[in-house]
């Protein structure tokens, strides 16, 4: 056996991410590793790889216990990672790029470049990639970078390749390339880690495949001894969400989205629609797009083709500002980087998108911002010393409650909420979701994502599913399972 | 000890001002520490308060302006050679006013629309301001043939106090009320704090850099006609030497918000350290070159106690 786990868990502020994980990897297999958002296969590739530090359990590697503490300890014994965004230096040539992290060979203390493109020549050649080494990482394609990757990773001796969505950029000719050389490299007998929610792939590469669910694995199967329907089940737990009042009334549609596509090609073709008094859940797979689509329709982010109707007129060319005067808001999923501005005090992130109605010929009425800023934020509950403290010294489950307070101040109709939950605590959790739900029921719409799917069945009266940039199924939640969702997902 | 550090932070830079006071009225108390040598350093440091309330403004947005100093030098040269070529005096103040509104406009453009350093840009900015200087002048100071007229701004007194001071004073107060109670202030504080924050809240972000930009070339250009007005020719480099203690003005005025951020206070408070210091070392008869030394120290700690009082922020 090359790798195995023994009672191996990790825990994040006493909350298990990962519990008594027993893992077993045979040295020239290619073993899938699948589970849904947040099982556990991030944490178990980063105590693999030595990011996070391993507390419970023990590794062992051909039967020895390892200490894994540093990513460079790891790839000394011989396991490397290629994750899906990649981490070559964009400047640097091919062969510097190969050599990043390695000793350059020296001669007459000058660097042996010859030597070095020899070496790496060799590397490439052996396992079939053919690539012009001189080139920048930057003028590559982004196979060819996944290919640069490969030949980096087996620079070292690499007993264990991890491949984390190694395709999530790459088309499906690209991908076909990739496949080529993971058959060359198990030929030689290195081990494969693949990654990945496509299940098309898992069934076409590997030889056994191992389950996580919720942070635990469930088992390891022989990938000929199953199937894709068998495979999901065993990835959820078959849960229904209690109906929620399908009586509810839906009102006139409020945003209409058409055949999104965005300019950097994340957002393929997406479409999806809200109407007063719903709240539409929205669920996809990490890089399915779906924080992209919000951006588009919200104006951040530019688009290459598409319409965004609001109650029935076509917008053109909205930009954030636009959006929020027509009675939209985006709740950002990147708090610190898009929805709050930390170094600002709590009244002035509330004000921000409100100024004008304080001011009167640009000069703001400090009386008329504290008053509509206090009442925001008590009807909110936000914890604070007071309206003057940085938004930075909060709880993250206040800081959202600060976004929250920044958004209901410009009225908005429909609310795109993207991980709105996310890093907050259970109470505010619960809080959000009914703030929302009042809205609905106000005659607003809501757009809820979350990866947490759960969350989305909790409180979504429809799903809609996206995947690979595309909408698919629109899923009334009704009595509907889990299982049935994820099905959605990944069959494409 | 915490408190007290914390007091140290907001009121550090205040301390070292009226520590800096004493020591001087100590050392010389009958040149020092007296009503006409502190309206006298009012004055002397009236211009270089006008153009740091300009690199204010730009450094608010989180960007750098370099081309302060020529864009003075500039304003200071069009303005005296206007005068020269006979436009009316009113005319002469404002046509460079105007022109330099385009040429900040011009440099907020690039950097919002191309997403370009604005250092390295205003760099180049500045050496462009250079070259049309030497096209308009030869490289010659503009001192023939001025009207008496031209130099009444930056020599006139009110009884004892000299328009300079009075003109200053304005700018502080206009612009410390703008950036601290308009929506104007607050959308530059917001971009400087956080960009991507302020593009999704609606802010026209390319527009507010627009206008930052702007009105520091314009705060520039003033100063420059000032300097010009109050010798009465226009030097091709006269402004050049500002650049460097503008923006050590603002880092110093950084000091004194308890965010850390750019404020006018502030700039003015730290105009008036670098001020005081190079009035009362003179007095002292202190060598330029250990004027140097000391202004040059103070800037760096004063760079890294802003750094320090931004604390964990983002």
């Amino acid at each position: 056996m090359l790798l195995q786990t023994k009672h191996l868990s990790k825990q994040f502020n006493g909350i298990y991410a990962l519990r008594d994980i027993n893992f077993s990897l045979e040295a020239g297999e290619v073993h899938g590793l699948v589970g849904e958002n947040g099982a556990g296969k991030s944490t178990l590739i980063k105590i693999l790889t030595g990011v996070y530090s391993l507390e419970e359990g023990e590794v062992l590697w051909n039967g020895q216990p390892v200490q894994l503490h540093t990513p460079v300890e790891s790839r000394r014994i011989g396991i490397s990672v290629i994750h899906q965004d990649r981490t070559l230096v964009p400047t640097f040539t091919g062969i510097e790029n190969a050599y990043l992290g390695m000793a350059y060979p020296c001669k007459g203390g000058r660097v042996d470049w010859k030597e070095m493109r020899r070496r790496v020549s060799e590397t490439a050649q052996a396992l079939g990639i053919e690539l012009d080494l001189n080139k920048m990482a930057a003028e590559m394609s982004p196979p060819q970078r996944t290919c640069l990757e490969i030949v980096r990773a087996m620079m070292n001796e690499c007993k264990l390749l991890i491949l984390d969505e190694p395709t999530a950029s790459l088309t499906d000719k690209e991908s076909e390339l990739l496949f080529g050389i993971i058959d060359t490299l198990k030929s030689k007998g290195t081990a494969i880690l693949y990654v990945t929610h496509r299940m098309d792939e898992i069934f076409r590469l590997t030889d056994r495949i191992t389950i996580f669910k919720n942070g635990e694995m469930v088992e390891t199967v022989w990938t000929k001894d199953t199937d894709k329907d068998s495979l999901i089940g065993k990835m959820t737990d078959n849960w229904s969400a209690e109906t929620i009042a399908s009586s509810r009334r839906m009102g006139e549609e409020l945003l209409r989205a058409e055949h999104i596509q965005s300019k950097d090609g994340i957002v393929k073709d997406a479409s999806l629609s809200v109407h007063a008094g719903e709240i539409l859940g929205v669920f996809g797979l990490g890089g399915s797009g779906r924080t992209e689509l919000l951006e588009c329709i919200y104006g951040y982010r530019p688009m290459q083709g598409g319409q965004v109707m609001l109650k029935g007129k076509k917008e053109e060319n909205l930009t954030p500002g636009k959006a929020i005067r027509k009675g939209l808001a985006l709740i950002s999923e990147d708090r610190r980087g898009k929805a709050l501005i930390g170094n600002l005090a709590i009244r002035e992130n509330v004000a921000l998108s409100c100024l004008g109605d304080f001011a009167a010929g640009g000069v703001i009425s400090g009386k008329k911002e504290r008053e509509a800023v206090s009442a925001m934020v008590k009807r909110l509950q936000v914890k604070m010393a007071s309206e003057e403290q940085r938004a930075i010294e909060l709880s993250g489950g206040n800081q959202q409650k600060v976004v929250f307070a920044k958004t209901l101040m410009t009225h908005p109709q429909v609310f795109l909420c993207d991980e709105p939950t996310q890093a907050v605590d259970v109470m505010t959790r619960a809080e959000i979701h009914r703030l929302l739900r009042e809205q609905a029921d106000q005659g607003c719409g809501v757009v809820f994502m979350s990866s947490d799917l759960k969350e989305v069945m909790e409180i979504a009266d429809r799903i809609q599913i996206i995947s690979g940039g595309r909408s698919r199924e629109l899923l009334e939640n009704d009595g509907i399972t889990s299982q049935q969702v994820l099905a959605c997902c990944y069959h494409q | 000890m915490k408190n007290m550090k914390k007091s140290l932070q907001a009121y550090g830079t205040l301390l070292a001002l009226a520590i800096i006071i004493l020591v001087f009225s100590i050392l010389r108390p009958a040149a020092f520490f007296t009503v006409r040598n502190f309206i006298n350093i009012s004055r002397q440091i009236s211009l270089m308060v006008i153009i740091s309330i300009g690199a204010t403004l730009v450094m608010s947005i989180n960007e750098f302006d370099l081309s302060v100093g020529s864009m003075a030098s500039l304003g200071g040269v069009m303005s005296a050679l206007m005068a020269v070529n006979g436009l009316p005096l009113p005319l002469c103040f404002l046509l460079p006013i105007l022109i330099s509104l385009v040429i900040g406009w011009i440099n907020g453009w690039i950097v919002a629309k191309f997403k370009v350093l604005s250092f390295i840009t205003t760099l180049g900015m500045s050496t462009v301001l250079s070259g049309v200087i030497y096209r308009l002048t030869g490289g010659a100071t503009v001192f023939q043939n001025i009207p008496k007229g031209f130099s009444w701004l930056g020599t006139f007194k009110i009884g004892e106090i000299p328009l300079l001071s009075v003109i200053m004073l304005a700018f502080v107060v206009l612009f410390g009320f703008i950036m601290r109670h308009t929506v104007l202030g607050r959308r530059l504080y917001a971009i400087g704090g956080n960009e991507e924050t302020s593009k999704v809240a609606g802010i026209n972000v390319p527009l507010y850099k627009n206008i930052a930009f702007a009105l520091c070339a314009v705060l520039s250009c003033i100063t420059g006609m000032l300097i010009a007005s109050r010798v009465g020719s226009a030097n091709t480099t006269a402004g050049d030497g500002y650049f460097l203690s503008s923006y050590a003005a603002v880092f110093i005025g950084c000091t004194v918000s308890k965010k850390g951020i750019p404020n006018v206070l502030g700039t003015l408070v730290g105009c008036a350290i670098l001020g005081i210091l190079t009035n009362g070392l003179t007095m002292l008869q202190m060598p330029t070159y250990m004027q140097d030394i000391i202004t040059g120290a103070i800037i760096i700690f004063a760079v890294i106690m802003q750094k320090l009082g931004k604390g964990n922020a983002n």
